[in-house]
Protein backbone atom coordinates (compact mmCIF):
# COMPACT_ATOMS: atom_id res chain seq x y z
CA UNK A 1 0.00 0.00 0.00
CA UNK A 2 2.84 2.22 1.20
CA UNK A 3 3.91 4.39 -2.25
CA UNK A 4 3.13 7.16 -4.79
CA UNK A 5 0.08 7.20 -6.98
CA UNK A 6 -0.98 9.79 -9.67
CA UNK A 7 -4.95 10.31 -9.41
CA UNK A 8 -7.19 8.48 -10.29
CA UNK A 9 -6.34 5.29 -8.28
CA UNK A 10 -8.24 3.55 -5.89
CA UNK A 11 -6.86 0.89 -3.35
CA UNK A 12 -7.73 -1.69 -0.52
CA UNK A 13 -5.84 -3.38 1.52
CA UNK A 14 -6.83 -5.22 5.14
CA UNK A 15 -9.88 -3.18 5.28
CA UNK A 16 -8.55 0.08 4.47
CA UNK A 17 -9.82 1.89 1.20
CA UNK A 18 -8.35 4.81 -0.26
CA UNK A 19 -9.06 6.53 -3.62
CA UNK A 20 -8.68 9.79 -5.18
CA UNK A 21 -11.81 10.24 -8.33
CA UNK A 22 -12.50 12.81 -10.33
CA UNK A 23 -16.29 13.99 -9.81
CA UNK A 24 -17.58 17.54 -11.59
CA UNK A 25 -14.02 18.79 -12.34
CA UNK A 26 -12.67 18.39 -9.05
CA UNK A 27 -10.42 15.63 -7.41
CA UNK A 28 -11.95 13.58 -4.09
CA UNK A 29 -9.86 11.77 -1.78
CA UNK A 30 -12.16 9.19 0.03
CA UNK A 31 -10.73 6.63 2.39
CA UNK A 32 -13.09 4.25 4.59
CA UNK A 33 -11.99 2.34 7.25
CA UNK A 34 -14.47 0.35 9.52
CA UNK A 35 -17.42 2.68 9.94
CA UNK A 36 -15.04 5.85 9.96
CA UNK A 37 -14.79 7.59 6.33
CA UNK A 38 -12.83 10.61 5.52
CA UNK A 39 -14.03 13.12 2.05
CA UNK A 40 -11.87 15.52 1.08
CA UNK A 41 -12.06 18.42 -1.71
CA UNK A 42 -8.70 18.44 -3.92
CA UNK A 43 -8.50 21.31 -6.21
CA UNK A 44 -5.29 21.53 -8.26
CA UNK A 45 -3.92 19.22 -11.36
CA UNK A 46 -0.82 17.06 -11.37
CA UNK A 47 -0.44 16.18 -8.05
CA UNK A 48 1.10 13.14 -5.97
CA UNK A 49 -0.58 11.20 -3.44
CA UNK A 50 1.90 9.41 -1.20
CA UNK A 51 0.92 6.91 1.17
CA UNK A 52 3.73 6.48 3.57
CA UNK A 53 4.10 5.31 7.42
CA UNK A 54 4.64 8.09 10.01
CA UNK A 55 5.25 8.59 13.63
CA UNK A 56 2.20 6.52 15.21
CA UNK A 57 1.20 9.24 17.64
CA UNK A 58 -1.20 11.46 15.24
CA UNK A 59 -4.47 9.10 16.17
CA UNK A 60 -7.18 9.61 17.26
CA UNK A 61 -5.95 12.79 18.01
CA UNK A 62 -2.17 14.27 18.56
CA UNK A 63 -1.87 14.72 22.34
CA UNK A 64 1.22 13.46 22.99
CA UNK A 65 4.70 13.61 21.16
CA UNK A 66 5.71 10.63 23.54
CA UNK A 67 5.48 6.63 22.63
CA UNK A 68 5.95 4.22 25.37
CA UNK A 69 6.56 0.79 24.40
CA UNK A 70 5.74 -1.57 27.60
CA UNK A 71 7.50 -5.33 27.49
CA UNK A 72 5.68 -8.22 27.14
CA UNK A 73 8.51 -9.77 29.53
CA UNK A 74 11.13 -7.40 32.60
CA UNK A 75 14.50 -7.89 30.60
CA UNK A 76 17.54 -8.07 32.61
CA UNK A 77 20.94 -6.26 31.47
CA UNK A 78 24.18 -7.20 33.30
CA UNK A 79 26.26 -4.32 34.28
CA UNK A 80 28.31 -2.79 31.25
CA UNK A 81 26.79 -4.74 28.65
CA UNK A 82 25.64 -4.16 25.42
CA UNK A 83 22.62 -6.27 23.69
CA UNK A 84 20.48 -5.74 20.57
CA UNK A 85 17.26 -6.56 20.91
CA UNK A 86 13.70 -6.44 18.44
CA UNK A 87 10.73 -5.43 19.51
CA UNK A 88 7.72 -3.90 17.39
CA UNK A 89 6.02 -0.40 17.60
CA UNK A 90 2.84 0.58 16.30
CA UNK A 91 2.55 1.54 12.45
CA UNK A 92 0.20 4.77 11.17
CA UNK A 93 -0.41 5.26 7.75
CA UNK A 94 0.13 9.44 6.94
CA UNK A 95 -2.04 9.89 3.52
CA UNK A 96 -0.28 13.03 1.89
CA UNK A 97 -0.58 15.11 -1.45
CA UNK A 98 2.50 16.89 -2.81
CA UNK A 99 3.78 18.39 -6.34
CA UNK A 100 5.57 16.50 -8.69
CA UNK A 101 8.96 15.80 -6.94
CA UNK A 102 7.80 15.33 -3.71
CA UNK A 103 7.80 19.03 -3.27
CA UNK A 104 5.21 21.13 -1.07
CA UNK A 105 3.92 18.04 1.02
CA UNK A 106 0.98 18.74 2.57
CA UNK A 107 -1.03 15.53 4.69
CA UNK A 108 -3.85 14.48 3.88
CA UNK A 109 -5.20 11.72 6.62
CA UNK A 110 -3.66 9.74 8.88
CA UNK A 111 -4.92 6.36 10.38
CA UNK A 112 -4.01 3.32 11.66
CA UNK A 113 -5.20 -0.58 12.59
CA UNK A 114 -3.29 -0.81 15.08
CA UNK A 115 -4.58 -0.52 18.85
CA UNK A 116 -4.95 3.35 20.31
CA UNK A 117 -3.83 3.81 23.38
CA UNK A 118 -2.79 5.97 26.26
CA UNK A 119 -0.93 6.18 29.13
CA UNK A 120 0.98 8.21 32.09
CA UNK A 121 4.52 7.57 32.59
CA UNK A 122 5.39 8.69 36.10
CA UNK A 123 4.05 10.22 38.82
CA UNK A 124 0.30 11.82 38.04
CA UNK A 125 2.27 15.86 39.74
CA UNK A 126 4.91 15.39 37.46
CA UNK A 127 4.14 12.56 35.17
CA UNK A 128 3.81 12.61 31.12
CA UNK A 129 0.99 11.24 28.99
CA UNK A 130 2.34 8.49 26.37
CA UNK A 131 0.86 6.48 23.53
CA UNK A 132 1.33 3.11 24.59
CA UNK A 133 2.43 -0.23 23.18
CA UNK A 134 3.34 -3.77 24.35
CA UNK A 135 5.67 -5.89 22.62
CA UNK A 136 7.31 -8.77 22.96
CA UNK A 137 10.87 -9.35 22.84
CA UNK A 138 12.75 -10.92 20.05
CA UNK A 139 16.30 -11.82 19.14
CA UNK A 140 15.83 -12.05 15.37
CA UNK A 141 13.41 -9.43 13.61
CA UNK A 142 9.94 -10.78 13.63
CA UNK A 143 7.98 -10.30 10.38
CA UNK A 144 4.40 -8.55 11.52
CA UNK A 145 1.58 -7.13 9.63
CA UNK A 146 3.67 -3.63 7.98
CA UNK A 147 0.32 -1.78 8.04
CA UNK A 148 0.08 -2.72 11.42
CA UNK A 149 3.17 -2.99 13.38
CA UNK A 150 6.65 -1.79 12.77
CA UNK A 151 9.95 -3.64 13.86
CA UNK A 152 12.13 -1.75 16.46
CA UNK A 153 16.16 -2.96 16.59
CA UNK A 154 16.80 -1.61 19.82
CA UNK A 155 20.30 -1.22 21.40
CA UNK A 156 20.66 -1.57 25.09
CA UNK A 157 23.28 -0.48 26.88
CA UNK A 158 23.85 -0.68 30.50
CA UNK A 159 26.73 2.09 31.42
CA UNK A 160 26.07 1.50 35.26
CA UNK A 161 27.65 -1.05 37.05
CA UNK A 162 24.64 -2.79 38.56
CA UNK A 163 22.37 -4.92 36.67
CA UNK A 164 19.13 -2.96 34.52
CA UNK A 165 15.66 -4.22 35.15
CA UNK A 166 14.13 -3.22 32.16
CA UNK A 167 9.99 -3.43 31.59
CA UNK A 168 9.25 -0.04 29.10
CA UNK A 169 11.45 2.16 26.84
CA UNK A 170 10.01 5.76 26.07
CA UNK A 171 10.69 7.81 22.77
CA UNK A 172 10.16 10.97 21.19
CA UNK A 173 8.46 11.18 17.96
CA UNK A 174 11.13 14.24 17.32
CA UNK A 175 13.87 11.85 15.95
CA UNK A 176 12.15 9.41 15.31
CA UNK A 177 13.52 7.81 11.77
CA UNK A 178 10.97 5.38 9.82
CA UNK A 179 12.03 3.76 7.29
CA UNK A 180 9.69 1.05 4.69
CA UNK A 181 9.94 -1.63 2.18
CA UNK A 182 8.39 -4.88 2.44
CA UNK A 183 8.32 -3.72 6.18
CA UNK A 184 8.51 -1.01 8.75
CA UNK A 185 11.72 -0.27 10.60
CA UNK A 186 13.22 2.27 13.09
CA UNK A 187 16.69 1.49 15.06
CA UNK A 188 17.20 3.11 18.09
CA UNK A 189 18.98 2.93 21.48
CA UNK A 190 18.29 3.07 25.23
CA UNK A 191 21.75 3.58 27.29
CA UNK A 192 21.21 2.90 31.11
CA UNK A 193 22.62 5.90 32.30
CA UNK A 194 21.99 5.57 36.26
CA UNK A 195 19.96 2.95 38.63
CA UNK A 196 17.07 5.78 37.68
CA UNK A 197 17.72 7.41 34.11
CA UNK A 198 18.16 5.85 30.74
CA UNK A 199 18.11 7.88 27.44
CA UNK A 200 16.24 7.33 24.08
CA UNK A 201 17.19 8.24 20.85
CA UNK A 202 17.25 7.12 16.92
CA UNK A 203 20.18 6.56 14.81
CA UNK A 204 20.67 9.24 12.27
CA UNK A 205 19.75 9.41 8.37
CA UNK A 206 22.84 10.72 7.26
CA UNK A 207 21.84 13.82 5.08
CA UNK A 208 24.40 15.21 3.62
CA UNK A 209 26.35 13.25 0.25
CA UNK A 210 29.63 12.34 1.63
CA UNK A 211 28.35 10.93 4.88
CA UNK A 212 25.78 8.26 2.86
CA UNK A 213 28.21 5.59 2.37
CA UNK A 214 28.03 5.27 6.37
CA UNK A 215 24.57 4.36 6.40
CA UNK A 216 23.34 0.65 7.52
CA UNK A 217 22.37 -1.11 4.86
CA UNK A 218 19.33 -2.02 5.82
CA UNK A 219 18.67 1.70 5.36
CA UNK A 220 19.66 1.86 1.86
CA UNK A 221 17.28 -0.41 0.59
CA UNK A 222 14.49 1.01 2.61
CA UNK A 223 12.83 3.85 1.43
CA UNK A 224 12.80 6.85 4.42
CA UNK A 225 9.11 7.55 5.67
CA UNK A 226 7.92 10.82 5.55
CA UNK A 227 8.11 12.66 9.28
CA UNK A 228 5.80 14.61 10.60
CA UNK A 229 7.00 15.46 13.63
CA UNK A 230 10.45 16.16 12.17
CA UNK A 231 8.37 18.21 9.54
CA UNK A 232 7.45 20.75 12.43
CA UNK A 233 10.90 21.39 13.44
CA UNK A 234 12.49 24.39 11.94
CA UNK A 235 15.71 22.58 12.01
CA UNK A 236 16.32 19.05 10.97
CA UNK A 237 17.11 16.73 14.18
CA UNK A 238 20.72 15.62 14.03
CA UNK A 239 20.41 14.35 17.80
CA UNK A 240 17.50 13.93 19.50
CA UNK A 241 17.11 12.11 22.74
CA UNK A 242 14.53 11.66 25.38
CA UNK A 243 15.32 11.59 29.05
CA UNK A 244 13.49 8.51 30.91
CA UNK A 245 14.08 10.37 34.35
CA UNK A 246 10.95 8.47 35.97
CA UNK A 247 12.90 4.92 35.47
CA UNK A 248 12.49 2.13 33.18
CA UNK B 1 32.94 71.13 32.28
CA UNK B 2 34.66 67.31 33.10
CA UNK B 3 31.66 66.90 35.60
CA UNK B 4 28.81 67.36 33.07
CA UNK B 5 30.44 65.38 30.27
CA UNK B 6 30.87 62.40 32.76
CA UNK B 7 27.21 63.22 33.57
CA UNK B 8 26.38 63.27 30.26
CA UNK B 9 28.41 59.94 29.06
CA UNK B 10 26.76 57.86 32.16
CA UNK B 11 23.39 58.60 31.36
CA UNK B 12 23.83 58.08 27.72
CA UNK B 13 25.14 54.81 28.75
CA UNK B 14 23.17 53.71 31.05
CA UNK B 15 19.89 54.56 28.42
CA UNK B 16 22.16 52.48 25.97
CA UNK B 17 22.40 49.69 28.51
CA UNK B 18 18.98 49.80 29.67
CA UNK B 19 17.86 49.60 25.90
CA UNK B 20 19.64 46.55 25.46
CA UNK B 21 18.56 44.88 28.38
CA UNK B 22 15.08 45.60 27.44
CA UNK B 23 15.25 44.35 24.12
CA UNK B 24 16.72 41.15 25.10
CA UNK B 25 13.68 40.97 27.81
CA UNK B 26 11.10 41.64 25.52
CA UNK B 27 12.66 38.52 23.76
CA UNK B 28 12.29 36.63 26.92
CA UNK B 29 9.07 37.43 27.73
CA UNK B 30 7.60 35.97 24.22
CA UNK B 31 5.19 33.53 25.16
CA UNK B 32 5.74 33.59 28.39
CA UNK B 33 3.90 36.67 29.62
CA UNK B 34 0.94 38.31 27.74
CA UNK B 35 1.85 41.17 25.39
CA UNK B 36 0.16 44.10 27.95
CA UNK B 37 2.43 42.81 30.99
CA UNK B 38 5.27 42.20 29.31
CA UNK B 39 5.00 45.71 28.21
CA UNK B 40 4.33 47.60 31.02
CA UNK B 41 7.11 45.82 33.14
CA UNK B 42 9.72 46.76 30.44
CA UNK B 43 8.77 50.56 30.43
CA UNK B 44 8.61 50.16 34.49
CA UNK B 45 12.63 48.81 34.28
CA UNK B 46 13.70 51.07 31.47
CA UNK B 47 12.36 54.66 32.74
CA UNK B 48 12.91 53.59 36.30
CA UNK B 49 16.64 52.57 35.87
CA UNK B 50 17.07 55.99 33.93
CA UNK B 51 15.61 57.56 36.94
CA UNK B 52 17.43 55.65 39.37
CA UNK B 53 21.00 56.54 37.48
CA UNK B 54 19.96 60.14 36.89
CA UNK B 55 19.31 61.05 40.52
CA UNK B 56 22.70 58.92 41.79
CA UNK B 57 24.44 60.99 38.78
CA UNK B 58 22.75 64.78 39.65
CA UNK B 59 25.99 65.38 42.30
CA UNK B 60 27.98 65.73 38.69
CA UNK B 61 25.70 68.67 37.69
CA UNK B 62 26.42 70.21 40.86
CA UNK B 63 23.21 70.52 42.09
CA UNK B 64 21.99 68.36 45.72
CA UNK B 65 19.34 65.72 45.11
CA UNK B 66 18.53 65.33 48.82
CA UNK B 67 16.31 67.79 48.60
CA UNK B 68 14.55 66.33 45.96
CA UNK B 69 14.69 62.56 47.45
CA UNK B 70 13.05 64.35 50.36
CA UNK B 71 10.18 65.54 48.32
CA UNK B 72 10.09 62.15 46.39
CA UNK B 73 9.83 60.33 49.73
CA UNK B 74 6.76 62.54 51.23
CA UNK B 75 5.50 62.43 47.40
CA UNK B 76 5.82 58.78 47.77
CA UNK B 77 3.96 58.18 50.91
CA UNK B 78 1.40 60.45 50.27
CA UNK B 79 0.69 58.80 46.73
CA UNK B 80 0.92 55.19 48.37
CA UNK B 81 -1.88 55.87 50.93
CA UNK B 82 -3.68 56.76 47.91
CA UNK B 83 -2.99 54.32 45.75
CA UNK B 84 -3.13 51.53 47.96
CA UNK B 85 -5.26 48.66 46.03
CA UNK B 86 -3.51 49.64 42.68
CA UNK B 87 0.05 49.14 44.09
CA UNK B 88 -0.98 45.71 45.58
CA UNK B 89 -2.66 44.57 42.85
CA UNK B 90 0.64 45.65 40.89
CA UNK B 91 2.72 43.40 43.28
CA UNK B 92 0.41 40.59 43.33
CA UNK B 93 0.84 41.06 39.01
CA UNK B 94 4.44 40.90 39.56
CA UNK B 95 4.63 37.66 42.25
CA UNK B 96 1.98 35.89 39.98
CA UNK B 97 4.21 36.62 36.83
CA UNK B 98 7.07 35.07 39.08
CA UNK B 99 5.23 32.31 40.76
CA UNK B 100 3.11 31.19 37.84
CA UNK B 101 0.60 29.32 39.62
CA UNK B 102 -1.69 29.88 36.37
CA UNK B 103 -0.73 30.72 32.72
CA UNK B 104 -2.57 32.09 29.89
CA UNK B 105 -4.87 29.24 28.68
CA UNK B 106 -5.23 27.55 32.01
CA UNK B 107 -8.56 26.26 32.66
CA UNK B 108 -8.55 27.53 36.56
CA UNK B 109 -11.28 28.46 39.53
CA UNK B 110 -10.81 31.50 41.42
CA UNK B 111 -12.92 32.85 43.68
CA UNK B 112 -16.18 30.71 42.23
CA UNK B 113 -15.26 31.71 38.50
CA UNK B 114 -14.40 29.00 36.52
CA UNK B 115 -13.02 29.21 33.01
CA UNK B 116 -9.85 29.79 31.02
CA UNK B 117 -7.55 32.28 32.07
CA UNK B 118 -7.43 34.94 28.46
CA UNK B 119 -4.70 37.15 30.13
CA UNK B 120 -2.40 37.71 33.33
CA UNK B 121 -2.03 41.54 33.32
CA UNK B 122 0.09 44.13 35.79
CA UNK B 123 -3.19 44.89 37.79
CA UNK B 124 -5.74 42.14 37.09
CA UNK B 125 -6.31 38.66 35.72
CA UNK B 126 -8.63 38.20 32.90
CA UNK B 127 -10.83 34.98 32.96
CA UNK B 128 -13.24 33.70 29.95
CA UNK B 129 -16.19 31.92 31.84
CA UNK B 130 -17.09 28.67 30.04
CA UNK B 131 -20.52 30.54 29.37
CA UNK B 132 -18.19 32.87 27.54
CA UNK B 133 -18.21 35.60 29.75
CA UNK B 134 -15.27 37.98 30.47
CA UNK B 135 -14.50 38.50 34.25
CA UNK B 136 -11.73 40.68 35.57
CA UNK B 137 -10.44 39.89 38.47
CA UNK B 138 -7.80 42.12 40.30
CA UNK B 139 -4.58 40.59 41.19
CA UNK B 140 -4.81 41.01 44.69
CA UNK B 141 -7.38 39.04 45.15
CA UNK B 142 -5.74 36.08 42.72
CA UNK B 143 -2.76 36.10 44.79
CA UNK B 144 -4.76 35.73 47.84
CA UNK B 145 -7.32 33.42 47.13
CA UNK B 146 -7.65 29.78 46.52
CA UNK B 147 -6.85 29.03 42.72
CA UNK B 148 -7.64 25.60 41.64
CA UNK B 149 -6.31 24.90 38.68
CA UNK B 150 -7.88 22.50 36.47
CA UNK B 151 -5.42 21.56 34.48
CA UNK B 152 -2.41 21.52 36.39
CA UNK B 153 -1.18 17.62 36.27
CA UNK B 154 -0.95 16.00 32.79
CA UNK B 155 -4.17 13.97 33.79
CA UNK B 156 -7.01 13.43 36.02
CA UNK B 157 -9.37 11.25 37.06
CA UNK B 158 -13.70 11.10 36.64
CA UNK B 159 -16.34 8.84 38.28
CA UNK B 160 -19.25 7.43 36.54
CA UNK B 161 -21.86 6.34 39.33
CA UNK B 162 -24.47 3.10 38.11
CA UNK B 163 -27.16 1.19 39.79
CA UNK B 164 -27.98 -1.38 38.63
CA UNK B 165 -30.74 -4.26 39.88
CA UNK B 166 -30.29 -7.11 42.44
CA UNK B 167 -31.53 -9.26 39.62
CA UNK B 168 -28.82 -8.08 37.37
CA UNK B 169 -25.41 -10.19 37.82
CA UNK B 170 -23.11 -7.35 38.66
CA UNK B 171 -19.40 -9.14 37.67
CA UNK B 172 -21.09 -9.43 34.19
CA UNK B 173 -22.05 -5.22 34.60
CA UNK B 174 -17.97 -4.93 35.54
CA UNK B 175 -16.57 -6.98 33.44
CA UNK B 176 -18.56 -5.20 30.32
CA UNK B 177 -18.03 -1.63 31.71
CA UNK B 178 -14.19 -2.90 31.89
CA UNK B 179 -14.44 -4.18 28.05
CA UNK B 180 -16.09 -0.33 27.42
CA UNK B 181 -13.19 1.40 28.94
CA UNK B 182 -10.28 -0.59 27.53
CA UNK B 183 -11.62 0.32 24.34
CA UNK B 184 -11.11 4.09 24.90
CA UNK B 185 -7.89 5.25 23.72
CA UNK B 186 -7.87 7.99 26.24
CA UNK B 187 -8.70 6.05 29.23
CA UNK B 188 -5.30 5.78 30.63
CA UNK B 189 -3.77 2.26 31.51
CA UNK B 190 -2.13 3.72 34.31
CA UNK B 191 -3.32 4.65 36.86
CA UNK B 192 -4.92 2.17 36.01
CA UNK B 193 -8.90 2.48 35.71
CA UNK B 194 -11.38 0.84 38.50
CA UNK B 195 -14.91 -0.57 38.47
CA UNK B 196 -16.36 -2.18 41.27
CA UNK B 197 -19.31 -2.82 43.71
CA UNK B 198 -19.41 0.35 46.08
CA UNK B 199 -23.18 -0.06 47.64
CA UNK B 200 -25.87 -2.43 48.32
CA UNK B 201 -28.78 0.33 47.46
CA UNK B 202 -32.51 0.76 48.67
CA UNK B 203 -33.25 -0.38 44.99
CA UNK B 204 -30.05 -1.19 43.13
CA UNK B 205 -26.75 -2.52 43.57
CA UNK B 206 -24.15 0.55 43.02
CA UNK B 207 -21.29 0.20 41.10
CA UNK B 208 -18.75 3.15 40.77
CA UNK B 209 -16.18 3.66 37.69
CA UNK B 210 -13.10 5.97 38.41
CA UNK B 211 -11.20 6.06 35.17
CA UNK B 212 -8.16 8.78 34.74
CA UNK B 213 -7.74 10.58 31.19
CA UNK B 214 -5.76 13.04 30.14
CA UNK B 215 -6.42 16.73 31.25
CA UNK B 216 -7.52 17.68 27.83
CA UNK B 217 -9.74 14.70 27.24
CA UNK B 218 -11.19 13.84 30.45
CA UNK B 219 -14.82 15.72 30.14
CA UNK B 220 -15.24 14.63 26.46
CA UNK B 221 -14.87 10.97 27.70
CA UNK B 222 -16.80 11.20 30.62
CA UNK B 223 -19.61 11.76 28.83
CA UNK B 224 -19.01 9.20 26.09
CA UNK B 225 -18.45 6.71 28.33
CA UNK B 226 -21.31 7.86 30.42
CA UNK B 227 -23.88 7.07 27.39
CA UNK B 228 -22.19 4.54 26.14
CA UNK B 229 -22.09 2.32 29.27
CA UNK B 230 -25.93 2.74 29.90
CA UNK B 231 -26.53 1.18 26.40
CA UNK B 232 -24.40 -1.42 26.61
CA UNK B 233 -25.73 -2.54 30.15
CA UNK B 234 -29.24 -2.61 28.89
CA UNK B 235 -27.96 -4.29 25.52
CA UNK B 236 -26.89 -7.19 27.48
CA UNK B 237 -29.98 -7.01 29.55
CA UNK B 238 -28.93 -5.17 32.51
CA UNK B 239 -31.33 -2.55 33.57
CA UNK B 240 -30.81 0.41 35.68
CA UNK B 241 -33.75 0.58 38.12
CA UNK B 242 -35.81 3.78 38.92
CA UNK B 243 -35.72 4.99 42.27
CA UNK B 244 -38.69 3.04 44.49
CA UNK B 245 -41.82 5.20 44.28
CA UNK B 246 -44.13 4.58 47.37
CA UNK B 247 -47.80 5.64 46.97
CA UNK B 248 -50.22 6.37 49.41
CA UNK B 249 -53.93 5.78 49.18
CA UNK B 250 -56.27 7.55 51.93
CA UNK B 251 -59.60 6.52 52.33
CA UNK B 252 -61.99 6.24 55.36
CA UNK B 253 -63.84 3.27 55.56
CA UNK B 254 -67.76 3.92 54.58
CA UNK B 255 -71.05 3.89 57.01
CA UNK B 256 -73.00 1.14 55.97
CA UNK B 257 -75.95 3.54 57.31
CA UNK B 258 -74.85 6.51 54.67
CA UNK B 259 -76.73 6.76 51.69
CA UNK B 260 -74.39 6.86 47.98
CA UNK B 261 -74.99 10.93 48.33
CA UNK B 262 -73.54 11.46 51.86
CA UNK B 263 -71.01 8.99 50.80
CA UNK B 264 -70.01 11.04 47.87
CA UNK B 265 -69.94 14.43 50.09
CA UNK B 266 -67.92 13.10 52.36
CA UNK B 267 -65.22 12.06 49.55
CA UNK B 268 -64.97 15.16 48.18
CA UNK B 269 -64.57 16.81 51.68
CA UNK B 270 -61.81 14.16 52.32
CA UNK B 271 -60.32 15.37 48.70
CA UNK B 272 -61.09 19.08 50.05
CA UNK B 273 -58.94 18.87 53.17
CA UNK B 274 -55.91 16.70 50.83
CA UNK B 275 -55.72 19.91 49.28
CA UNK B 276 -55.74 22.01 51.89
CA UNK B 277 -53.37 20.81 53.53
CA UNK B 278 -51.28 20.93 50.71
CA UNK B 279 -52.09 24.66 50.30
CA UNK B 280 -50.72 24.71 54.44
CA UNK B 281 -47.55 22.95 53.30
CA UNK B 282 -47.04 25.24 50.36
CA UNK B 283 -47.67 28.66 52.17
Amino acid sequence: MYGNYDPPFSIEKEGISISVEELEKRWVYKRTLGTDTVEKLIIGDGKHIIISPVEPLNTPKEITPNLLIEFEKTLLLAAGARKKIFLTFPVEIGVFISDKGNKNLQILDVLTLARKKFTLYGPVSNGIICKHWKSGIYSVSPSPNPLQEGIMELTLRNTTSEWASISKAVFSAYGMRIFYDSDVFMRAHMDILNKNTAETGFELQHISGELKSFRPKEQETRKEAIEIYNRKLDFVPVSLTFDMRLGF
Amino acid sequence: MGDLLKFVLILSFSIIISRIITLYLRRSFKDKVSKDAGETILKLFYYGTIIIVFIAILPLTGLDPSGLLLAGGITGIVLGFASQNIVGNLISGVFLMIEKPIKIGDQVEISGTSGFVTDIRIISTLIRTYDGLLVRIPNQQVFTTNITNVVGYPARRFELKFGIRYSDDADAAIFLIKDLVDKEPFALLNPDPSVFVNELGESSVDLIVRIWAPISEWAALKNKLLWAIKKTLEENGIEMPFPPQRLVYLHNVPDKNQTPEELKQNQEKEIESVLNYGERVLT
